[in-house]
């Protein structure tokens, strides 16, 4: 098949430059578990406002809620609750599993994995794709394609 | 009591909110933002309409994972919504029925309780989940149905959840970890990638994908017509992002359009939306095409309704309701019917419902329920607050 023509090319390459790397699988698996993590973020930039401090006036939270039927009462601040609540996700995770030991709970509900076999995307491109980049094991479609992934991508991410 | 209630609908992106007279609800996003180019203000909620200048906006989330957990900036949202520059809330004589996620952490629960009690003062409480008043609002509308399978996919996540009588089937519920933010964040990667560095404009690359993404209803098929050139190629379009000053939100321009104004204006910044118009939605039905090792919406319909009783499934396989934001994409309905349909055993008949704005849909189900006779028997009162505290809220069915 004509996957053929791009392992023979590969392997050519592979014996000019011997030093070739080829990443383990724990390596491979971190990768992709990295890039699953970022897909959990708010924000890729910095705050910007991350440099105004001191300014009393710049990010203003509203402490007190005007006019409740005319009364003001001793309303809590944000900060109050950020403090008394605060509980990383893992946290409440930990706690759960007590609280809720039997099941349903938060993590017996998780839909468990497909029966379906996985459907290969070209990391380029995004069409189908038949072949496997053998250092990082990324996919791809076709020579152009697997050029611009050793170019930008294969061994570029930091690990 | 007052039989006019405060429906919040509190989302992990947005806060639908009104009163039970409101016939539709206002669309609150419910976060902060900060803006580049307004260094003296942050915007709250709807105030982002005052900022002229979108680019590189940053989000502040009182939500992470799908659970309240910054509390400071959830506070300062709610602190907007519910004053006169918002959606004014009388506490003091009004009943709030306010949503919260499925399996919410008693932790959470408790502080929920305690500001809408001791810092907001409401008079009466009901929380519960959206699907709940989904199944309310579903069954209000066709009152024989003894079951329904309300999927709901909003920014977090998707959870199929099994109602049986209007009850949740705890048993039979799923989490699929796809939601909306995934789906924005991956479209930035790919665009990222491809063709232009747009990690920053998660604000910018959220209305791209509510603008051009859609769900396949024949995955092959749109692969094929993807790959060819246009003028054949007819779902290839651009995208000119918004500069913000003479364009304030994207705008969508087929090939043709493009190559005639191209010289007019050159310094617009454009996107070409190929394939992302629906490779980005198929991970809600295939959570694996990104490495997620969880099975997708349709399959874990079928496993959560065989998780049922038996006398159970010809009704929830009839009666399968969408809700939530990522039931906007065209073709969700046809797609989801399909795939139901091939997997499900044949002695079932299928059908699955994505309302006219599944966004809204489980407000107005909490707007119905407010004016039920028995409302009033779900809430928990200041009063009964007072004397038991949190243990007064066990009959919460969330
Ligand atoms: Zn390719
Ligand atoms: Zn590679």
């Amino acid at each position: 098949m004509s996957s053929k023509v791009g392992m023979g090319r590969e392997s050519g390459r592979l014996k000019d430059a011997d030093k070739k790397k080829v990443l383990d699988t724990a390596t491979r698996n971190r990768r992709a578990r990295r890039a699953l993590e970022s897909l959990e973020m708010d924000n890729y930039q910095q705050d910007p406002h991350a440099d105004i401090v001191l300014n009393k006036k710049a990010p203003k939270f509203l402490d007190t809620i005007e006019a409740k039927g005319g009364r003001r009462k001793k309303e809590k601040s944000a900060e109050y609750y950020k403090q008394k609540f605060r509980r990383t996700f893992e946290q409440l995770i930990e706690a759960d599993q007590f609280i809720n030991r039997d099941p349903p709970n938060y993590n017996t509900i998780e839909a468990p994995s497909s029966n379906f076999p996985r459907r290969i995307f070209c990391a380029v491109c995004g069409f189908r794709s038949s072949y496997t980049c053998t250092t990082c094991g990324a996919r791809y479609c076709c020579i152009s394609c697997l050029g611009t992934h050793q170019a930008t991508r294969c061994l570029k991410w930091a690990v | 009591m007052n039989t006019k209630s405060y429906i919040l609908d509190n989302g992990a992106y947005t806060a639908k909110v009104g009163h039970t007279d409101d016939e539709t609800p206002k669309i609150i996003p419910n976060y902060i933002m900060k803006a580049k180019s307004e260094r003296r203000r942050t915007f709250i909620g709807d105030q982002l309409s005052e900022c002229r200048d979108k680019s590189g906006l940053y989000f502040m989330l009182g939500f992470q994972k799908g659970y309240l957990l910054n509390w400071d900036i959830q506070k300062t949202v709610w602190d907007y919504i519910f004053s006169k520059d918002c959606c004014k809330a009388n506490f003091l004589e009004m009943p709030l029925i306010v949503t919260e996620p499925y399996f919410n952490f008693s932790s959470i629960q408790e502080g929920m309780t305690e500001m809408f009690f001791e810092e907001y003062e409401f008079q009466a409480l009901l929380r519960t989940n959206a699907g709940n008043l989904s199944c309310y609002h579903y069954h209000h509308d066709k009152p024989s149905t003894k079951c329904c399978l309300v999927v709901e996919t909003g920014y977090s996540f998707t959870h199929i959840v099994p109602y049986i009588l209007q009850k949740k089937f705890k048993p039979g519920m799923l989490r699929i970890n796809v939601g909306g933010k995934i789906l924005t964040n991956h479209l930035k990667e790919v665009i990222s990638y491809r063709q232009l560095h747009v990690m920053e404009e998660t604000y910018v690359m959220n209305q791209c994908k509510e603008d051009l993404c859609f769900m396949s209803t024949d995955f092959d098929r749109d692969h094929k017509i993807a790959k060819m050139k246009w003028p054949k190629n007819t779902i290839v379009r651009d995208y000119v992002l918004p500069d913000y000053t003479t364009v304030n939100r994207g705008i969508i321009r087929t090939l043709d359009e493009t190559s005639v104004s191209r010289t007019i204006d050159k310094d617009q910044q454009v996107l070409r939306m190929n394939n992302e118009r629906f490779t980005i939605p198929e991970i809600l039905f295939y959570p694996n095409d990104i490495g997620i090792p969880q099975m997708g919406i349709s399959e874990a319909i079928i496993l959560s309704i065989n998780l049922c009783p038996e006398e159970t499934r010809p009704h929830l396989y009839n009666n399968i309701i969408v809700t939530g934001g990522n039931g906007c994409f065209p073709g969700f309905e046809e797609r989801l019917t399909k795939e139901v349909r091939a997997l499900a055993p044949d002695e079932f008949d299928v059908s699955v419902t994505v309302p006219e704005n599944p966004i809204t849909y489980a407000w107005h189900g909490g707007n119905l329920l407010s004016k039920d006779p028995d409302f009033f028997s779900l809430v928990v009162t200041k009063e009964e607050y007072d004397e038991e505290g949190f243990s007064a809220c066990h009959r919460f069915d969330v």
